[in-house]
């Protein structure tokens, strides 16, 4: 069982990083999601322990599985419900923005904007 | 983009079931599985089918969507008002009325106690929430299309 | 006490969210607020300060069980900073008109995240305080929304969410290695962990805090984000956000993991040295106002870790004093480089002189206690290094002073309005005082320092 659940988050957080370096922003925000739930499992694999659901009434000398890291791991699954809506607005936003979603067409506007801002301090100098 | 008639028909079906286990898993949060984050996700899938099979302006009709903001900032000071006033009897925030241990008055299964009403909040909250960001990547969406 | 500016600015920041931020009244509403929590805050801090910390435990559970809310010296040191930091750059942003509904709400969430962050003694609840903050930062980082407030948004949210995420996984790990949340108890319990495992949390836990503050290698994202927001928004950002970095460094690496930050010390020198040195060179070539404020954050930062670093009394208690007047410094020069007119020139050359630590400006206070710590280990180079960096950094700060102010005005500025410039005048006249009359600022460093090295007593 801990081996499964560390190969899932080692694949999990391998295959959100490599998304996260791709040029598409839709791609990054994916990877992001895929790395903060990889680590979400992390959190939940931190007191892994076989068991009864603690939750009562419990039958007397029977294990209990740690409650606590689950609640932790709820409450990360909330904010990261939370923080991916805000980065699909935000893509939104950049989108209508840019009307493009590569990280190259980004980064040129990004530099041409920038020249103009320096034109126009050295015109002032 | 016009959905076929099979998923607005099932759309439509799975709309009440999918609120009325939103709320069994509500109020039944404390004695079993479940609480108001998990019931306002489903409460709000049940509404995203809305969104895809018919469209963000069929689905405002069926829904008050400009209230939503309300719905969840509402929720949040229902939350908030919940963990908050136990101050005011001198009590350290979050405390339980009933506390653990004590006499919970009992309305069939369902107990009586003050983080059902702080679920509830959450509950409001999250559905609210996740509405208000359905619905705005939804006219997103429509307003490229045209 | 403890709980009073929490609620009071949880309460108002949902109720701000559905008002008009950019209506007057709602400002108003907002600044009246945040001024009466950063009041509590400061009843908070006589109380710690008399009495000594203040806990409370969530819920009226016995301490271990429920979520524990510790104010002691360091924390509330922390948060008054931070929420005066953001109560004054609301108010610079009130005055100069709100342009957007969310702002006062956002700056409020910020403020209540931030609160609840410095107050808490529980690692978990830590985190959920700090996305607060964190998601508040990353919307108002998008306020303005034209195409590069946007940009500079994202780039911030995915690089700090990434932080995040290693903050997470370090608190696991710390749960696991320990088997308790709760901060005092892991401070006791880790001495007894596996040593590598131990080194490997601090590890990810030292990274996240350095994306946070801008560290050399992890800074890559802070220039963009810094010249491409407005003032006010890139003032609490590097006066109250980064002080996440600092406070985060202190509490869980001077508190909680005291071996690993001792076996660490090199790799911090080696990194602040970079910092400080990488962070002068490069703000001393660039030619706009907020590029140069941007490395010079990165570099001021360096100073911080070094003081970490030298580790015990003296070195926390400068890295505590080096935070507060880094943060009063960044506030100070992020707003006047907004601004124009009558004594905004003034109050930038007492911020730039406080960044260069030329006297009488707090900046040479903050030489001064990192000095005093560098020769307590009797360390030539670092005495070197503070020389090197206060010397570049007061080329650049001339230089921007110079480009800026006294270069003749090509294009006819409008003058910003009077209770604008006052503000900042105010923020100047508070770091001239803190120099003149540094010996309270000291005692808050070694208050500070004792309650970290003492596990949260006074």
């Amino acid at each position: 069982m801990i081996l499964v659940s560390a190969l899932t988050i080692a694949v999990l957080f391998g295959v959100g990083s490599y998304l996260l370096l791709q040029r598409d922003l839709i791609r990054v925000v994916v990877g992001i999601i895929l790395v903060s739930n990889a680590a979400n499992l992390f959190l939940i694999s931190a007191g892994l322990s076989r068991g009864q659901a603690p939750i009562y009434p419990l039958e007397e000398g029977v294990e209990v599985s740690d409650p606590l890291v689950q609640a932790m791991t709820l409450t990360a699954i909330v904010i990261a419900f939370g923080i991916s809506a805000l980065l699909m607005s935000l893509v939104y936003r950049v989108y209508t923005s840019h009307l493009s979603l590569n990280l190259e067409d980004i980064s040129e506007a990004e530099v041409r904007e920038e020249e103009s801002i320096e034109s126009r301090e050295v015109a002032e100098d | 983009m016009k959905t076929s008639v099979m998923t607005r028909v099932v759309a439509r079906v799975l709309l009440v079931p999918a609120l009325v286990v939103a709320l069994a898993i509500l109020i039944k949060g404390y004695a079993d599985t479940g609480d108001g984050f998990n019931a306002g996700v489903i409460a709000a899938l049940g509404m995203l089918l809305q969104y895809v099979a018919f469209g963000y302006e069929e689905a405002e009709r069926m829904m008050p969507v400009r209230l939503v903001a309300v719905i969840a900032f509402g929720g949040l000071l229902l939350s908030l008002a919940v963990a908050l006033l136990p101050l005011f009897w001198g009590l350290a925030i979050f405390t339980h009325v009933p506390g653990p241990g004590e006499e919970v008055i009992h309305l069939g299964t369902v107990e009586l106690i003050t983080p059902v009403v702080f679920d509830i909040g959450v509950f409001m909250l999250v559905f609210g929430f996740a509405v208000g960001a359905i619905d705005l990547l939804a006219r997103a969406i429509h307003r490229r299309e045209t | 006490m403890i709980v009073f500016t929490l609620g009071l600015t949880w309460t108002l920041a949902v109720l701000l969210s559905l008002l008009d931020g950019r209506k007057h009244p709602v400002g108003g509403i907002a600044l009246g607020g945040l001024a009466a929590g950063f009041a509590g805050l400061l009843v908070l801090g006589w109380e710690v300060f008399t009495n000594g910390p203040v806990t409370m435990v969530a819920g009226g559970w016995p301490p271990g069980v429920g979520i524990t809310l510790r104010a002691d010296a360091l924390g509330v040191t922390f948060a008054v900073l931070s929420v005066g930091v953001i109560l004054i750059a609301l108010a610079y942003e009130a005055v100069s008109g709100i342009e957007s509904r969310t702002f006062p709400a956002l700056a409020m969430f910020m403020a209540a995240g931030l609160t609840g962050l410095f107050l808490t003694g529980d690692a978990f609840n830590f985190y959920v305080f700090f996305e607060i903050a964190m998601i508040a930062a990353y919307a108002l980082t998008g306020y303005g929304e034209r195409a590069r407030q946007l940009r500079a948004a994202f780039i911030f949210a995915v690089v700090n969410l990434l932080g995040s995420v290693l903050f997470l996984i370090g608190v696991g790990a710390l749960y696991h290695l320990t088997g308790t949340l709760d901060m005092r108890m892991i401070a006791e319990r880790v001495a007894a962990a596996q040593p590598n495992a131990a080194l490997l949390t601090a590890v990810a836990i030292f990274v996240a805090f350095s994306l946070k503050l801008g560290l050399f290698p992890f800074h890559y994202w802070l220039p963009a984000v810094y010249t491409g927001v407005r003032p006010s928004v890139a003032a609490m950002l590097s006066g109250a956000l980064a002080n996440i970095g600092s406070y985060g460094l202190l509490r869980f690496g001077g508190e909680l993991l005291p071996q690993e930050l001792e076996m660490g010390a090199t790799a911090l020198f080696v990194l602040g040295t970079t910092s400080i040195i990488y962070g002068a060179l490069q703000a001393v070539s660039r030619r706009t106002m907020t590029e140069v404020l941007a490395y010079s954050a990165i570099g001021q930062v360096g100073y911080i870790l070094i003081a970490l670093g030298i580790g015990g009394p003296v070195g926390f208690a400068a890295a505590v004093v080096y935070a507060i007047i880094n943060s009063l410094n960044k506030l100070l020069l992020f707003l006047a480089a907004g601004l124009r007119g009558w004594m905004v020139g003034a109050a930038f050359a007492v911020g730039a002189f406080s960044v260069a630590g030329v006297p009488p400006a707090a900046g040479f206070l903050g030489k001064l206690v990192l000095f005093q710590a560098s020769l307590a280990v009797e360390s030539v180079a670092l005495v070197a290094l503070i020389f090197i960096g206060g010397a570049l950094s007061f080329v650049y700060s001339f230089q921007i002073y110079q480009r800026v102010f006294w270069k003749p005005q090509a294009r006819a500025y409008k003058i910003s309005p009077s209770t604008a410039r006052l503000l900042v005048a105010g923020v100047a006249g508070l770091l001239l005082f803190a120099g003149a009359w540094p010996e309270p600022l000291l005692a808050l460093g070694q208050r500070a320092a004792a309650a970290v090295l003492l596990g949260g007593a006074p």
